[in-house]
């Protein structure tokens, strides 16, 4: 049975050597990088403890951007939660055309960030349409756009990614409305709740795994958000985040020690949730 | 009230759908379109934007590049993890239990905090800039990986035994009776690998920096600064990597929604 052995490990070994090189030893390195001064064309560099750690909270471009990350997750992840799941419920039952609206809504999620953070620079920008349309319903739009105000900039790209997101975790939704037994309906109407009474005591309770799921996620994922920052303001207009600091750091200014300690501090915090979605996952796999 | 839910439906698919409908009206005008809604229509067609793009500029080689490293990084994906799920899934070595936690653990590690240390290790290993670069750290991915070996979890050992007893080696069972059974799996993950890899941007970014080796959606992203922004020809390549996507998903919606959905729900 040696040689069975042998040919498994063979077979697992194009994961084993890009754990190990991509992800395993990039980890350790950048933990190791932290507590160095390291720099491009720095010939030497030396072990300096908590240093970088230290002159990251104290450096207001990291605490802004921190900032800016959790206002971002904060404010885009309940309303993305909601209105996906209210999408959802518009397009659970069968009726004429429901493919059609369902392709619709999950179009943006599967096109391209960068594309859509074009286009929509576009739309936002004076004399754009959602400008105009900002306009025309008196809203006082800035003048100059909104990714150009420090007041709207971070706003305008959360309402973009919640616009683009929707439909992808309606798809989930929809995955969950369908796991609930039909039965548990029928019950129900010969118990004689009425519609809203099925909703609350029945398909809330029993979505509650798929939102978790949701919103634990998105949560790691919007924590990580660079591409739209990148494309539409390139960190101005107070809409710097987490991923892009430790980006214009490392890979613009080449302070990579320092940048590797911010990406650790960022690592920790989203530990939490991956801890959560591995609390999640092992409880699935136990049922 | 039927007609009130379908006013509702109509008015989100109209929000969801502009931008796009946009991009697509812009790529065919001859100039940035005016200010109103009328000029949507009233501004004249022309293909002159995509011409330009096939004819010279650079953004047909993103677009060569977007396909080459597309295909090579599917088909890794389609060979390596089904190779990998199969081992997780039939066979016991050491370690086992070991390497397939790490999987999951880089499921649910965030990607983008290994940005600094893999460009040090692309630069160094002399890959830097090419496309090496681009596929070598993509070649098998976890998602991938789980969803072979939860499938093959999911097939009776019966016909592989069978072929056994008749005397067939180890690849001949993989061949002819395992991975064709894994099909439907196969086929979630080659869509899911390759809308992921053509939409990819950050990892392109930071692992090259010339122009003739750049993906679309980099190039893209970097046209800006060229010059005062050409909206015709950038909403061009755009709709050029777009495209390619919607045509895989008009073809594909099953096997797209079932890996959307194949970690959140119990099957």
């Amino acid at each position: 049975m040696n040689s069975r052995r042998a040919v498994g490990s063979l077979f697992a070994s194009p994961w084993i050597l890009t754990f190990l090189i991509f992800w395993l030893f990039p980890l350790l390195y950048s933990l190791y990088l932290g507590f160095t001064d390291y720099r491009l064309l720095r010939p030497s560099f030396h072990w300096v403890g908590f240093q970088n750690f230290a002159a990251l909270f104290s450096d207001s471009a990291f605490t802004e951007a921190l900032k800016n990350t959790f206002y971002f997750v904060l404010g885009t992840i309940p309303v993305t939660t909601i209105v996906a799941l209210l999408v959802a419920l518009l397009v659970e039952k069968q009726f004429a055309g429901r493919t059609i609206f369902r392709s619709g809504y999950f179009m943006p999620s599967i096109t391209s960030m960068v594309v859509i953070a074009l286009i929509f620079t576009n739309l936002y920008s004076r004399g754009g349409y959602i400008h105009i349309l900002a306009q025309i319903l008196g809203l006082g739009p800035p003048e100059n756009g909104f990714l150009l105000s420090n007041k709207t900039a971070l706003m305008a790209i959360m309402a973009m990614d919640i616009w683009m997101s929707v439909g992808y975790y309606m798809l989930l939704f929809l995955a969950g409305l369908k796991s609930i037994p039909e039965e548990l309906y029928e019950a129900a109407v010969v118990a004689g709740a009425g519609r809203t009474r099925q909703f609350f005591s029945i398909t809330l309770p029993l979505l509650k795994p798929v939102a978790l799921f949701i919103v634990v996620i998105n949560t790691i994922k919007s924590f990580q958000i660079f591409t739209e920052i990148f494309v539409m303001t390139g960190g101005k207009s107070g809409t710097s985040t987490a991923v892009y600091f430790i980006y214009e750091t490392g890979l613009s200014r080449f302070e990579f020690g320092y940048a590797s300690a911010a990406a650790y501090i960022l690592f920790l915090i989203i530990a939490v949730f991956s801890l959560a979605q591995f609390g999640l996952f092992q409880q699935r796999s136990l049922q | 009230m039927k007609i009130i839910k379908y006013l509702i439906l109509s008015s989100i698919l109209i929000v969801m759908i502009f931008p796009l409908l946009w991009m697509f009206r812009v790529s065919f005008s001859p100039g940035d379109l005016g200010m109103d809604l009328i000029s949507l229509f009233s501004t004249g067609f022309t293909l002159k934007s995509y011409l330009d793009i096939f004819g010279s500029g650079q953004m047909a080689v993103y677009l060569l590049n977007s396909i080459l490293v597309g295909i090579v990084v599917t088909l890794g994906n389609i060979l390596f993890c089904f190779m990998v799920g199969y081992a997780f899934s039939r066979y016991r070595f050491i370690g086992q239990k070991f390497w397939f936690y790490s999987v999951i653990f880089v499921l649910m590690i965030p990607a983008h905090i290994i940005i600094i240390p893999l460009y040090l290790i692309v630069y160094k290993a002399g890959i830097y800039d090419t496309y090496w670069a681009l596929i070598l750290p993509f070649l098998v991915n976890p998602i991938g990986i789980f969803l072979v070996k939860q499938y093959i979890d999911g097939l009776p050992s019966s016909m592989e035994e069978a072929a056994r007893i008749d005397g067939a080696g180890e690849l001949t069972i993989i061949a002819r009776v395992v991975m064709p059974l894994c099909k439907p799996a196969l086929a979630v993950l080659a869509i899911q690998s390759f809308m992921t890899n053509w939409n990819s941007f950050i990892f392109p970014f930071i692992l090259t920096s010339s122009e003739s080796v750049r993906t679309l959606p980099v190039g893209l992203a970097l046209y800006q600064g060229h010059q005062a922004i050409d909206w015709p020809h950038l909403m061009a390549g755009s709709t050029l990597a777009v495209v390619p996507i919607l045509i895989v998903f008009l073809f594909f919606q099953r096997q797209i929604v079932s890996g959307v959905t194949a970690g959140a729900i119990k099957q």
